[in-house]
């Protein structure tokens, strides 16, 4: 009730802060690698302008539900990711697009996600405290094992090319490790830039100081993935396609069928995300591609005159195929409200934008963890209505928005390659502003069109990249704790994971025959 | 044409947004959300007030917030608007490792001296420590091996005793290391004082084990911090365990580390030679200091210490360089090998 007195009060600060929320983070979202860390990131250039604490808090939690939302369009429409955590979407959504599927693809990709971002968002803002015990469960053994599990399950069960996804992921687990080692503090594998000696005509090298922090995740999502991905509807022979406003209806109505079709399939992705979120240190950009991996692997390879499709073709999950979209969606928006838990319980980034939720609280007087906060009703009764008012906001823009988007579908790729490859460059730019930012985009994308022609899969590349220091830090801890192999296989948790890894691995190999050939 | 409008309108707002955003810039090595950044911001926000000038935080991140600081020395502090901001890490790394800074070559604007607090869980054997590994634990490592150890024992001895009860935990980040304490898969850890209020005081499982104390520029010795019970001061501790003050080589090694982080823990510094922009900083630095609206919101934050502005952050400097002697530096590089595992240098041009 209080949630609904604070608007119709006539609280108009609450409001506009609300839509200015709202609107900024969906048009961060829009914006193509960017997503909620880096529209948060640009919050700090405004934030003493909030006077009252409180507004932050709905502003920058208004942010983090509608630019989930967002960078769906970039998926489907631009065939580039959103965000890290919306990157999967475009493998089903942007084949779909071409075909004329645009408001279906993203009808059900927004419908999904909106839906697993209530149910998510109810679940965690009302039940909060009882997550402690499940946040403390998970330690070392539990988490070298689930790591295990996500890895095999992306390499074996969703690419085609499983021999070349291994040695794909152990070359994102090497580029992942650049950097400090935590072992030593010692720098690791800088030393990279080439000179020449004139005198003694011989080639030696020296650090590459920019590295020494680790390779950015941004560059490497926008080269080895996004790129590519250019490139390709770039050299795609264009269609014209021609919608009417009652295909567009049309297809709007369909994709809200087609969530209430794959709910399972939306349901089973909320749940990954959910999880994934809700502890520390995973990682979220790996929960869509994980939940589309059981996508994949659950869905059934659909037939010429499928009658699933719009037009009557038989398009598998991987090329074009609505359940794709919903597989891997509904992780979008879970991951997102779960990963507040350990944020809000325990002062512990759930995910890298919380890192700049945290920050930017903690300059108003929030510190969130703090038991002042914990103990804060205002706080609450704004991060979960905030949170509610946006979902419900957001839905009638992005349905509307829609429209526009599926116009942009009609329009030549090659118009919007440049200013794509603009935004790319611009994101990739912010960590630094140096030229090494850009010379590390150039080489990402060189990369990533190596990997694509060779098919090695990026996927199993990006996510030994997102994992390596997780999975680094986690075998190294493992080893100190005095932890062996036991524990992974007789505690019932981590022996379970493992267990279902082995299974994985197998039926990847030798029973699946849905995957995608996605690489 | 409308479009063409709109671009230049939006181009003509950026660059007079730029330019009136350009009066002094803070290099801050870290990424935006740090605790070094969250420090700089509300900080640079009150000094604002006080200095009727903008400030731009521009914020270079990198391996353990060295890249910053070292452009910082090799180019930017000649701009005469710039500054810097360094936090304790930069001090221990500026003893071992080699990193171009050196702070002799700045003057002070202000620092901070604070304290770092080490909390343990309640009814856990504190003669087996297992504590979260990492460079920024080294004075850490010295203390809990001062005092389980005990005093007269060579560097040798001290380093086996450390490895034979400590378990030194690598690989954790900030957040799993708060969660593995509550989890108790640590038994031991140690957080700056505002975030020790938030993660171990309000943790019902877990005490305060021990603190570093203060250092007193002026006699060049720590003195307790009223902010905790008295007696829990590292050599407090070992006072009441072995009978004697801690003294000896292991001890000034220790003394020098924990001295170059906490002295060192927040710091402002503009170039040497630069005396114009120094003098108006440290004169709205003084403002702010006496501003009890703008010390309120600081210490809110960062909690009530003592603020050493100027000539005062110059002095604080300079008597931690009394503390870098030859021996000193050598064992602590020589514990940092042996007994963490750290890839530490030893660098001779610190020696007096």
């Amino acid at each position: 009730m209080e949630v609904i007195l604070q608007l119709i009060d006539g609280n108009s600060q609450y409001f506009l802060v609300l839509m200015l929320g709202v609107f900024y983070g969906f048009f961060v979202g829009l914006i193509p690698v960017a997503g909620a860390t880096t529209g948060l990131i640009a919050v700090y250039s405004f934030v003493s302008y909030f006077h009252d604490p409180y507004m932050l808090v709905v502003f920058t939690t208004a942010v983090v539900v509608t630019s989930s939302i967002g960078d769906t369009f970039c998926g489907v429409v631009m065939n580039v990711p959103g965000a890290g955590g919306a990157a999967a979407t475009m493998v089903d959504g942007f084949p779909m697009s071409r075909r004329g599927e645009a408001a279906r693809a993203l009808s059900a990709a927004i419908s999904t996600s909106w839906v697993n971002g209530l149910i998510w968002g109810l679940l965690v803002f009302l039940f909060l405290p009882y997550y402690t015990k499940i946040v403390l469960y998970f330690g070392t053994a539990e988490m070298f094992s689930f790591l295990i599990f996500a890895m095999t399950c992306v390499i074996f069960i969703s690419s085609e090319y499983w021999v070349r996804g291994i040695f794909a992921l152990v070359a994102g687990v090497v580029l992942g490790l650049v950097g400090m080692d935590p072992d030593t503090a010692a720098q690791r594998w800088i030393t990279v830039i080439p000179n020449f000696d004139f005198d003694t005509w011989r080639v030696y090298f020296t650090d590459w100081e920019y590295i020494e922090d680790g390779i950015q995740m941004i560059p490497v999502m926008a080269g080895v993935l996004a790129f590519p991905e250019l490139v390709t509807a770039y050299r795609m022979k264009s269609e014209k396609i021609t919608l009417t406003k009652k295909d567009i209806r049309g297809q709007l109505w369909q994709g809200v069928k087609d969530t209430w079709k794959y709910k399972w399939d939306g349901l089973r992705g909320g749940f990954i995300g959910g999880f994934v979120g809700l502890v520390p240190g995973i990682g979220g950009n790996i929960a869509d591609w994980f939940a589309y991996s059981q996508t994949v692997a659950l869905s059934r390879k659909k037939s010429k005159g499928d009658e699933d499709n719009h037009n009557g073709e038989g398009y598998p999950v991987g090329q074009g195929n609505v359940q794709g979209v919903i597989g891997c969606e509904g992780a979008n928006n879970a991951q997102k409200a779960t990963s507040y838990v350990p944020t809000i319980l325990f002062g512990i980034p759930g995910a890298p934008f919380e890192v700049i939720v945290m920050g930017l609280l903690m300059y108003v007087g929030l510190e969130l963890g703090s038991p002042a906060v914990l103990a804060d009703g205002i706080f609450f009764d704004h991060l979960l209505s905030s949170y509610l008012w946006s979902l419900i906001i957001i839905l009638p823009i992005s349905y509307g928005f829609i429209r526009y988007a599926v116009y942009i579908t009609n329009i030549p790729f090659k118009f919007y390659f440049w200013p794509i490859v603009a935004s790319l460059i611009w994101t990739t730019s912010q960590y630094t502003g140096l030229f090494d930012d850009y010379l590390m985009f150039a080489m990402c994308c060189v990369f990533g069109l190596a990997m694509k022609y060779f098919k090695f899969s990026r996927i199993s590349f990006l996510i030994g990249f997102i994992l390596s220091h997780r999975l680094e830090a986690s075998w190294v801890q493992f080893n100190t704790f005095g932890y062996g192999w036991e524990d992974l296989l007789l505690d019932p948790f981590p022996a379970t994971l493992i267990m279902l890894a082995i299974v994985a691995a197998i039926w990847g190999i030798f029973f699946n025959k849905a995957k995608i050939d996605f690489v | 044409m409308k479009i063409k409008l709109l671009t230049g309108a939006i181009a003509a707002i950026a660059i007079t947004a730029t330019s009136a955003l350009s009066d002094i810039t803070v290099v801050n090595p870290q990424k935006p959300g740090g605790g070094t950044t969250v420090w700089t911001e509300i900080i640079m926000k009150e000094l604002e007030k006080h200095l009727g000038e903008r400030i731009v935080i521009r914020n270079i991140p990198g391996a353990r917030d060295i890249p910053g600081i070292n452009k910082f020395h090799n180019d930017l502090r000649f701009d005469e608007n710039t500054i810097v901001v360094t936090h304790g890490g930069n001090g221990v790394s500026f003893l071992q490792e080699e990193v171009d800074y050196n702070y002799a070559e700045y003057d002070s604007i202000g620092l901070m001296n604070l304290n770092i607090i080490a909390g343990k869980r309640i009814g856990d054997d504190m003669s087996a420590p297992r504590f979260p590994a990492g460079s920024g634990m080294v004075p850490e490592a010295f203390a809990m091996t001062l005092m389980l150890c005990g005093p007269d024992k060579s560097m040798d001895e001290y380093i086996a005793c450390f490895k034979e009860n400590v378990t030194w935990v690598k690989g954790m980040s900030g957040g799993e290391r708060r969660l593995a304490f509550k989890r108790g898969d640590l038994n031991g850890t140690r957080e700056n004082p505002a975030t020790y209020q938030k993660h171990v005081e309000s943790d019902e499982n877990a005490e305060l084990w021990f603190h570093h104390g203060l250092l007193d520029p002026t006699t060049g010795n720590h003195v307790d911090d009223t902010n905790y019970p008295a007696g829990y001061q590292v050599e407090d501790l070992f006072e009441a365990k072995w009978g004697v003050r801690p003294s000896g080589e292991f001890y000034d090694a220790y003394k020098l580390v924990k001295s170059f982080r906490d002295g060192l823990q927040k710091a402002i510094w503009v170039n040497k030679g630069n005396p114009e922009l120094r003098d108006r900083l440290v004169a709205a630095m003084n403002k702010m200091a006496n501003d009890p609206e703008s010390m309120a919101i600081i210490e809110d934050k960062n909690g009530k210490y003592e603020w050493f502005i100027g000539e005062r952050g110059d002095k604080m400097r300079d008597t931690l360089m009394t503390f870098i002697t030859e021996d000193a530096l050598r064992n602590l590089v020589k514990f940092n090998k042996e007994a963490l595992g750290l890839n530490s240098v030893l660098k001779e041009n610190l020696f007096p």
